[in-house]
C-alpha cells in the first residue's frame, strides 16, 4: 500500500529530473543542425559579429580587437582555423556543434562568456548563434575544404557507450592512470598545475599557466566528467596539452576524467571566519596539527580593477583562511595555490603606472603580456591580511580597497623574499587609501610572527599576533566582536606587484565566545516543565472514566 | 457499508499540514508561473506565521463550535493519553514533545553569531546632485555642429575614430581596401549614409543616425576595455571578475536597474563610483571605480550609450520641472 502511494512521487521526481537536465542541455545543444550558410544568414551573422564579438576578436576575426591585448587567454584568432575546445581528433577542425557549445556557454574563467538568450534577455537566440557561427567560419579557409570536415571524414569523437559510473572505484583507477600517463609532469602530483619548473608557452608565444585542475571555475570548456574526458581525448590545439588517444584506451580516459573530477575543490559558503579558542600556545608552524581543528573559510579574490593600474588577469583567485586564538594571541593560517615559488624581488623592474593613471589615456588596464614581465625570478609572492584600524560601528567600514585618509586600514603583509632570507616575513603597515603606498610601522611596533612553506604548488603561511597591542594604529581583537577582514595577494611570476594584484572585499573574523551556562539551564528547565505537564495530562486522562463508545 | 470517516483530530492535523505546504511550497511554485522569473518568491516568515495563526484560530472555532465537536476532537487525544494506541507510543511522544520544546528554548537563548547587516539602498539619492537629474547624453543627442563636422569628415573620407579602435579599423581598411572607411559598419543607417555620400546629397537625419552608429561602435569598444571584466560581455553582471566581489556587479539586463534611473544618474554613478555613494549604499563594499579618475566625460557618455544599447534598455525620462 505504502509503496504504491510512493510511485506517483517517484514518478514526479523522475520527471523533474528529466526536465532539469533537459533545461541544462537546452543551452548547449542546438535543437537542429546548422542551417545552410546562405547570403542572408551570413549577413545576419556579420551584423551580430560586428555588434557583439568584434571588440575582442577584431573586425577581421584575427583576435586583435581593441580589448584583446589586455586579456589572458587572448581572444581566438579565427583566421588560423585552430580551435582549442573540440570533440574532434587531435589537430582537426571543430564541428559546428562544438562552436555552438562555446558560443552558448562561453569559456569559464575567461572573457569569452555565454551568449545564450535562455540565460539573459539580450543574449543570442539559437538562430542568431548559428548565424554568427556561419559568419565566423568564413574567416578560415579550412572550413571550405570538405576534406577537412571532421564530420565528413569521421574524425568526431563520441563519448564512451557505457561509461563507468562516478564512484570511488573508478576514481581509484583514474588515479593510477594519472600516474601512468604522467599527467603530473605538467599538472603536478596534486593537480595544482605545478609540475613544470618553468613557464610553458603556447603556439603564439605567450606564457601559459598549466591548469590547476582543482579549481573548477577555471576549467574553461566545462568541469563535468564528459567535458574533462573530451579534453584529453581531443587535446587542446595550440597548447602543450596533447591528445591521449594513442596512449590511453577509452575506459582509462574515462577513469581519469572521473579522478580529475574528484579533485575539484568545493568552495565553503560562509562569509565569517570563526576563530576557535584553544588552551595553551598557538601554532606558528604551518603544518601544526592544531590547525586541523580550525574551521576553514574560502575567500574568492578578483583582479584589482578598481583603479589604475588595473589588472584583470589575476593568478590567485582563492585563499583559504583559518584562525585560532587563546587568551593572549590570535593566529591565522592562509593557504593558496601558486604553481611557482617566487622568492626574488627586483625593484628595478617595478612597473611605473603613471601612463595608465591619466584621465582619458588609452587605457587604465595593464596589458596581459607586454607591460609587466611575467617570468620567474622577477617579483616576489606575497599576501596581506587587511583590517580596519578603528573598530567598525554597525556595518560601516573603510573601503575594501585600502580604506581612505579618514578611514585607515591596518595590513599584515607577508613577503616571500624576506621570509626566505630569514628576515621578518610579515610586516605591519597602515594605509590611507590606494593612492599612497602602505606605510610600514616602526620596528618596535612589529609584532606579527609566523612561518611559511611552499610545497606542491601551494603556499601555507601563518601570521600570529597579540589580540591587543596598545598601538592605536593596530587592529584589536576581542571575543564576540565581528572584525572585518579582507585579503590582497600577489603572484610574482604572474607579474604582480604593487597595485597589480588580486584582492577580496570584506569578510569577517569572529572570535567565538563560550555559551553561558544559563542557556543549558533554561533548556533543561523547559524540558522538565513540558514533561511534567504531559505526565499530569496523562494521569488526568487515566483517572477519567472511560467513555462508552457511542455505538448504535 | 460504513462510510470511512476521518476523525476530527486527524482532519485538524491534516488541514494544518496542507495549509503549511501550500504556503511553504505552493505559493513559491505559483509565483514562478506568475512572474516567469527563473527563481521562486518565498513567503516571508512573518507572513507564514500570520497564515498559520489564522488557520489555527479558524480550526479552534470549528472544533469548539459545539461540545460534541470538542469531544470529537479530544477523544483520540484522550485515548492516546490513556495509552490506547499502545503505551510505548505514548512514552515516545511524551518524551519527544518536551525534548523538542527544550531544544527550541536552547535555539532561542543560545548566543547567535549574527553578522552585522543592513538593508542596502541600490539607487541612493540622498547625495545625488539635482543638477544631474535632467542631464542628457550629449553623445546620443549631438548638436548641429557635431553632425556637420561628422558630415565633413565622412565626405572627405577622413572619419576620426578614437585611438582605442584605430588599430583595428586600420587593419581592416588595409586588408579590405574599401572605397570608404565607413563601409566597415554593416548597419542600415551607415549604409544609407554611404549611398547618400555617393550621390552627393547627404541629409542631416541620416548623418545623425550614422554618427550614433559610430559612437555606439566606439562605446562598445570602451565598454569592452573598461567595464567588461566585471559587468560581462553581455552587460549581465557576470564578467570574469564578478565572483570575487561581495556586491556582485549590476546586471544591466535586469528590469529595475539602468532603465529605472535617468541618464544623469548613470553618469553620476559612473563618475563617482563606490566611494561617491552615501552610507546607506555601503560604499565600502562597492568595487565600482571612480571613473572620473580614468575616463573623460565624452568616453563615459559613449560607454553609457553602448551600455543601454547592449542591455536593450532605455533610461528613465527625467521629470519635467
Amino acid at each position: 500500500m505504502r509503496i504504491s502511494k510512493m510511485i506517483p512521487t517517484a514518478f514526479g521526481a523522475a520527471l523533474a529530473a528529466v526536465w532539469i537536465s533537459s533545461q541544462a542541455l537546452a543551452a548547449n545543444v542546438p535543437s537542429k543542425p546548422m542551417p545552410e550558410a546562405t547570403e542572408a544568414l551570413l549577413e545576419q551573422g556579420r551584423d551580430i559579429y560586428f555588434g557583439r564579438c568584434s571588440f575582442c576578436h577584431g573586425l577581421l576575426g584575427d583576435g586583435e580587437g581593441p580589448a584583446a591585448k589586455y586579456l589572458d587567454p587572448r581572444p581566438r584568432d579565427f583566421t588560423l582555423g585552430t580551435f582549442k575546445f573540440r570533440t574532434t581528433q587531435s589537430g582537426e577542425l571543430p564541428t559546428n556543434e562544438d562552436l555552438f557549445r562555446t558560443v552558448s556557454r562561453g569559456l569559464q574563467g575567461t572573457a569569452m562568456q555565454s551568449f545564450d538568450s535562455d540565460l539573459f534577455k539580450n543574449g543570442l537566440s539559437e538562430d542568431e548563434r548559428w548565424a554568427v557561427i556561419a559568419y565566423i567560419k568564413t574567416f578560415a579557409q579550412e572550413f571550405d575544404d570538405p576534406e577537412l570536415d571532421p564530420v565528413e571524414t569521421g574524425k568526431v569523437i563520441s563519448l564512451p557507450a557505457s561509461p563507468a559510473p562516478y564512484g570511488p572505484e573508478t576514481i581509484a583507477k583514474g588515479e593510477a592512470v594519472f600516474e601512468k600517463a604522467k599527467c603530473w609532469s605538467c599538472h603536478g602530483k596534486l593537480g595544482r598545475g605545478d609540475g613544470n619548473k618553468e613557464f610553458r608557452k603556447d603556439d603564439w608565444g605567450f606564457p601559459i599557466r598549466i591548469r590547476n585542475v582543482t579549481h573548477p571555475w577555471k576549467i574553461k570548456a566545462g568541469g563535468e566528467v564528459a567535458d574533462i574526458y573530451m579534453r584529453f581525448t581531443s587535446g587542446i590545439s595550440g597548447t602543450p596539452m596533447p591528445s591521449f588517444v594513442k596512449s590511453l584506451n577509452e575506459e582509462d580516459r574515462w577513469h581519469l576524467a572521473n579522478y580529475i573530477k574528484s579533485l575539484q575543490h568545493q568552495l565553503t559558503g560562509h562569509q565569517t571566519l570563526r576563530a576557535k579558542p584553544v588552551q595553551g600556545a598557538l601554532p606558528e608552524n604551518p603544518d601544526d596539527e592544531a590547525w586541523n581543528t580550525a574551521q576553514p573559510m574560502d575567500i574568492r579574490l578578483a583582479g584589482q580593477v578598481v583603479a589604475a593600474p588595473r589588472w584583470q588577469n589575476p593568478s590567485i583567485e582563492m585563499v583559504t583562511l583559518q584562525a585560532l586564538f587563546n587568551d593572549k594571541e590570535i593566529a591565522f593560517r592562509l593557504i593558496w595555490d601558486d604553481a611557482f615559488k617566487d622568492v626574488a624581488h627586483d625593484e628595478t623592474k617595478v612597473f611605473n603606472p603613471n601612463e595608465l593613471a591619466k584621465v582619458g589615456g588609452f587605457s587604465s588596464y595593464v596589458e596581459a603580456n607586454d607591460m609587466v614581465p611575467r617570468a620567474l625570478e622577477t617579483f616576489r609572492d606575497s599576501i596581506a591580511l587587511q583590517f580596519p584600524v578603528k573598530p567598525p560601528q554597525g556595518t560601516k567600514k573603510p573601503h575594501f580597497y585600502r580604506g581612505s585618509s579618514s578611514d585607515q586600514v591596518h595590513l599584515w603583509v607577508w613577503k616571500a623574499d624576506q621570509a626566505e632570507t630569514g628576515k621578518r616575513g610579515t610586516e605591519e603597515g597602515t594605509a590611507r587609501g590606494w593612492k599612497q603606498p602602505i606605510k610600514v610601522q616602526a620596528e618596535d611596533g612589529q609584532q606579527v610572527m609566523g612561518q611559511a612553506k611552499w610545497d606542491q604548488g601551494r603556499w601555507t603561511v601563518v601570521m600570529k599576533r597579540p589580540l591587543k597591542t596598545g598601538d592605536k594604529n593596530d587592529v584589536a581583537f576581542e571575543p564576540g566582536v565581528f572584525v572585518p577582514m579582507s585579503v590582497n595577494a600577489w603572484d610574482g611570476s604572474n607579474g604582480e606587484h604593487g597595485l597589480i594584484m588580486s584582492l577580496s572585499t570584506w569578510h569577517y573574523v569572529f572570535l567565538e565566545t563560550p555559551t553561558p551556562i544559563s542557556v543549558y539551564v533554561y533548556a533543561v528547565l523547559a524540558f522538565l516543565i513540558a514533561g511534567a505537564v504531559g505526565i499530569w495530562l496523562m494521569r488526568k486522562a487515566e483517572n477519567e472514566e472511560e467513555p462508552v463508545e457511542a455505538g448504535v | 457499508m460504513k462510510k470511512p470517516r476521518v476523525g476530527s483530530f486527524l482532519s485538524v492535523v491534516l488541514t494544518l499540514v496542507v495549509v503549511y505546504a501550500l504556503v511553504k511550497w505552493g505559493i513559491p511554485a505559483l509565483s514562478r508561473e506568475v512572474t516567469t522569473l527563473p527563481f521562486p518568491l518565498p513567503v516571508p516568515g512573518t507572513l507564514m506565521f500570520f497564515y498559520m495563526v489564522l488557520t489555527i484560530v479558524a480550526l479552534f472555532l470549528f472544533v469548539t463550535f459545539s461540545d460534541e465537536g470538542l469531544n470529537d476532537f479530544l477523544r483520540p487525544v484522550k485515548k492516546f493519553l490513556r495509552g490506547g494506541y499502545t503505551k510505548s507510543l505514548r512514552a515516545v511522544v511524551l518524551t519527544a514533545i518536551p525534548a523538542l520544546i527544550g531544544w527550541q528554548v536552547y535555539e532561542i537563548t543560545v548566543p547567535k553569531m549574527e553578522v552585522p547587516s543592513s538593508l542596502r539602498i541600490q539607487h541612493p539619492s540622498s547625495n545625488f546632485p539635482k543638477s544631474f537629474e535632467a542631464k542628457k547624453n550629449p553623445i546620443a543627442n549631438p548638436t548641429e555642429a557635431d553632425v556637420d563636422a561628422f558630415i565633413e569628415q565622412a565626405k572627405a573620407n577622413e572619419v576620426d575614430f578614437i585611438p582605442q579602435v584605430r588599430d583595428d579599423v586600420e587593419n581592416w581598411a588595409e586588408e579590405v581596401d574599401p572605397d570608404h572607411v565607413l563601409e566597415l559598419f554593416p548597419t542600415a543607417a551607415m549604409q544609407k549614409l554611404l549611398a547618400q555620400l555617393q550621390s552627393g546629397d547627404v541629409d542631416k537625419d541620416t548623418a545623425r543616425a550614422a554618427l550614433l552608429e559610430k559612437n555606439l561602435f566606439e562605446g562598445r569598444a570602451l565598454y569592452a576595455m573598461n567595464c567588461r571584466a566585471c559587468h560581462g560581455d553581455s552587460v549581465a553582471g557576470d564578467g570574469p571578475m564578478a565572483d570575487g566581489f561581495k556586491l556582485r556587479p549590476i546586471n544591466f539586463t535586469d528590469n529595475g536597474t539602468i532603465e529605472t534611473i535617468v541618464e544623469g544618474y548613470t553618469f553620476w554613478r559612473v563618475a563617482n563610483g563606490g566611494p561617491g555613494l552615501p552610507a546607506e549604499a555601503t560604499p565600502w563594499d562597492s568595487a565600482m571605480p571612480e571613473w572620473k579618475l580614468s575616463l573623460t566625460e565624452a568616453q563615459r557618455w559613449q560607454i553609457i550609450l553602448a551600455e543601454y544599447d547592449l542591455a536593450q534598455k532605455t533610461p528613465r525620462i527625467p521629470e519635467s520641472h
